[in-house]
């Protein structure tokens, strides 16, 4: 039965991976560098998994580094997008694959950190059953109103004696997280409007339909600019680099540390050679001048640390947070 | 006016032959991917991204621009000839353009709605240009309420463009409703009838459902009447007569100013405006029992809607920085990749790239115009390959089609178990229409109420005093009760003559 089982698996790896290998030829239209030189890995194109639709944060993420560290490991790099469930189906589908490393995933520290939170202990996604390869980077959280909507602090929001009204990206984000931590601990009487994504969210915030909402920088820096959403705080440890100005929430002293991580992970189980063999790719890719220029451009803030360090961090976070939510009676989603 | 000066160097910057070249290239990609059922325009751009890094932002998405509008053009093909609706806005395109080539006169069809098209097209980037920063705001002020309440009347309006029975037509859309439940629940992290899957998790998409009930389904029942497979449809009629134009050239009028308004919305304006186009020239129509069996208005007023639609969605990207759609949201992606960060300073900042890319739509939508009429003659040959031979690859690239939107092998179970639905509905006389439709608005209609109750503090009245929803509920009541007092009217007046004529007796 089990075996049956792999087998089914294993067939459908080799059609997946037939697929993917024509799709990349059409694609990347890469020359003929395919000898892997040492070892067996990587033996064919590498998959790089998104659990994201394409043209999120994520997905370019994946893209802008599939594309140096494909011509590191001297493969093609395939960027899939497997949507679905905050990207819990894409990693779901990883762990269950061959650990050879040749399926590679980008996974969200939200999935890992957060959203068991919100749902059922059966779907939360554990970082234990991943290899990590490494850390990539952080992408901060920042609280916006429009400017013509008079809040313009925090202390704007603590004085209000109306109810705010604040809009999420979605349950089991880390917006909603942030800002459910930040007004329990200020004190702030508030009303949370879902929305699904930063792009509804942040439309609600500029006409006025929820005064404030908590986007990932890259989604509201066009309109911070142009002056149209006023940034109230950050929710990261230390000031954003590209916000210099702007306080954060541990500043105003509330202990809300939220920010979008991202690594890359692959199956467990996956042999330390071949682990070592990808982050020297993306080690690469890290250092190259086109992927600094991409994260300059997109806001983000490199965090690169090693796979051990990625799995503290997060562990420790989703301890820190279900501890805060704890001593608060906050509650994500019902289905915890 | 000075707005005129960096209108005109946007003509200069399209008509470079680099940029002409790569409007060329995306329009023809976005057709073919408008007719391969599943491959949207969304997931072709994220495949081809990796290309437009090399060039110039300008170029990189006047080309995937491109693919979008062609696209558009392309998946009316499928929807007349082989009832494959490949996107939710050319659903409604079905009723007519198929019952169309089933008369053989599937040429008129797409003559028309290539026309439609092009019209509707064309009127939207002339609106564009001059309106988009006064309608802009307009997108903004379309919050929860207004959404839950242009929802309802769209679900009403989903009733009234159906065929056949009233009941049956509701019973579908009820079924449609009901699968737009199935995910997890957007505000609560509940799992609603996800079977414990996470391959439901998301809900099911469009997609799988559409190609399903209208496509696999029909090719199912055709298995049933041998003797249609055997004689192909024959096909007359390949150019739109003089009089087909005449007759659709209000439908089309109608459905660019339509779908200009409307497009500007995110989320569902498309949907909204091809279904809202239809559903206006069926009740001005004064023949409105043609509709649904071959009646070119029905052609031509989605067509040119659900294209004036997918030019404006441009407007909330371009000035607000907002993508509209998936679709959208790949551009914003290909923008940013670029160095380029769509927003309200764009036009101020990137006159060169904001006016190139809207003048090159002028450009795409001429090219789209002039491909469409030679292979409309090409493709409605299609219709007389047999269909023992057509129908398997059409199921082959249906499967294939479904595939890519997710990677999900579980997406091609999905389009069989629908294809079963379909066969079943159209053995038993329902008509799939309303399914999808419903199916497609259940879910911006629950989001939107959800969110209003939350932000009136779960007081309803808050629709009635907000001023678009209050006067978008207006018309939903007018819609219901104007047909019911006309009928107690008419039922009153004829009460006495009953009676006058009861005593003559």
């Amino acid at each position: 039965m089990t075996q049956a089982l792999a087998r089914r698996r294993a067939r459908r790896g080799t059609a997946t991976a037939l697929a993917i290998a024509a799709l990349s030829l059409s694609v990347a239209a890469c020359g003929g560098n395919l000898s892997g030189g040492g070892g067996d890995f990587p033996n064919g194109p590498v998959t790089l998994v998104v659990g994201q639709d394409p043209g999120g944060s994520t997905d370019l993420i994946g893209r802008a580094l599939a594309e140096v560290a494909s011509d590191d490991l001297g493969v093609p790099m395939p960027v899939v997008n497997t949507p679905g469930a905050n990207g819990a189906l894409a990693a779901n589908e990883l762990a269950g694959r061959e650990p050879n490393g040749q399926h590679i995933m980008v996974i969200n520290a939200s999935l890992i950190a957060i959203t068991p939170l919100a749902v059922s202990e059966e779907e939360a996604v554990d970082i234990n059953d991943y290899e990590v390869v490494t850390g990539i980077s952080q992408d901060d959280y920042v609280l916006v109103s429009a400017s013509d909507s008079g809040l313009s602090s925090l202390d704007d929001l603590t004085a209000s004696t109306e109810e705010i009204q604040y809009g999420t990206t979605g349950v089991g984000t880390g917006s909603q997280l942030s800002q459910e931590l930040l007004f329990a601990q200020a004190g702030i009487e508030g009303t949370a409007v879902p929305f699904n994504g930063g792009s509804p969210a942040l439309t609600a915030v500029l006409g006025g339909q929820v005064d404030v909402a908590s986007i990932q920088l890259g989604e509201a820096i066009a309109q911070i600019e142009a002056g149209e959403l006023t940034p109230l705080v950050t929710f990261a440890a230390e000031r954003n680099q590209y916000l210099p100005d702007v306080p954060t929430a541990v500043e105003a002293g509330h202990d809300v540390q939220v920010s979008q991580f991202r690594a890359i992970v692959a199956p467990g189980g996956t042999p330390e050679a071949t682990v070592d063999r990808l982050r020297q790719a993306f080690e690469t890719a890290f250092a190259s001048e086109q992927y600094q220029t991409f994260n300059e451009e997109n806001l983000l803030t490199p965090h690169e640390v090693d796979g051990a360090q990625v799995v503290e961090e997060w562990t420790a976070a989703l301890e820190s947070y279900r501890a805060t939510i704890d001593e608060y009676g906050i509650d994500l989603g019902e289905a915890s | 006016m000075d707005s005129l000066a960096p209108m005109l160097d946007g003509f200069g910057v399209v008509l470079e032959p680099t940029n002409l070249v790569y409007c060329l290239i995306g329009v023809v990609i976005g057709m073919l991917v408008g007719v391969l059922p599943g491959l949207g325009p969304a997931a072709t751009i994220a495949i081809l991204l990796p290309l437009t890094f090399g060039i110039e932002p300008v170029t990189a998405i006047i080309m995937l621009a491109g693919i979008f509008y062609g696209a558009q053009y392309g998946g009316t093909i499928t929807s007349v000839l082989l009832r494959l609706p490949g996107e939710a806005s050319t659903v409604v395109t079905v009723f007519d353009g198929n019952a169309l080539a089933r008369q053989g006169r599937a040429g008129t069809a797409l003559g028309v709605a290539a026309i439609g098209s092009f019209i509707g097209g064309t009127v939207s980037i002339v609106a564009l240009s001059v309106l988009a920063p006064v309608v802009a705001g307009f997108a903004l002020d379309f919050g929860p309420p207004e959404y839950t309440a242009l929802a309802l009347l769209g679900i009403l309006l989903v009733a009234t463009v159906s065929n056949g029975g009233r009941v049956k037509a509701l019973v579908a859309a009820c079924l449609g409703l009901l699968l737009a439940t199935v995910g997890r629940d957007t505000f609560t992290g509940a799992e609603r009838f996800t079977f414990d899957s996470l391959a439901l998790a998301d809900g099911i998409d469009f997609v799988p459902i559409a190609m399903g009930v209208f496509g696999l389904g029909e090719i199912l029942y055709n298995l049933e009447e041998r003797r249609r497979a055997a004689a192909p449809a024959k096909v007359a009629d390949v150019w739109p007569s003089r009089k087909d134009l005449r007759q659709s050239a209000g439908a089309i009028g109608r459905g660019s100013v339509l779908g200009f308004f409307l497009g500007i919305l995110p989320g569902g304006g498309a949907v909204l405006s091809s279904l809202a186009a239809y559903a206006l020239e069926k009740r001005r129509s004064k023949t409105p029992e043609r509709f649904g069996k071959g009646a070119i208005e029905g052609v031509a007023a989605p067509e040119s809607a659900n294209n004036a639609a997918s030019t404006s969605s441009f407007i909330p990207l371009l000035t607000l920085g907002i993508p509209a759609n998936a679709t959208m949201a790949m551009i914003f992606g290909a923008l940013l990749i670029q160095g380029v960060t769509p927003g309200p300073q764009l036009v101020s900042e990137d006159p060169e790239l904001f006016w190139g890319v809207v003048n090159s739509m002028y450009i795409g939508n001429i090219l789209l115009l002039i491909m469409s009429i030679p292979l409309v003659g090409l493709f409605v040959k299609i219709l007389q390959v047999p269909a023992s031979i057509l129908a398997p690859i059409t199921v082959l690239i249906t499967l294939v089609g479904v595939f890519t939107i997710r990677n999900s092998a579980f997406d091609i179970a999905l389009v069989i178990v629908f294809g079963l639905v379909g066969y079943l509905m159209k053995k038993y006389g329902f008509d799939p229409g309303p399914l999808v439709l419903a199916f497609v608005l259940g879910s911006l209609l629950e989001t939107s109420l959800r969110q209003s109750l939350l932000l009136f503090g779960g007081d309803v009245t808050g629709f009635a005093t907000r001023p678009i929803s209050g006067t978008l509920l207006a018309l939903l009541a007018a819609v219901i009760l104007v047909p019911v007092v006309r009928g107690l009217l008419r039922s009153r007046r004829r009460e006495p003559e009953r009676v006058a004529e009861r005593t003559d007796a």
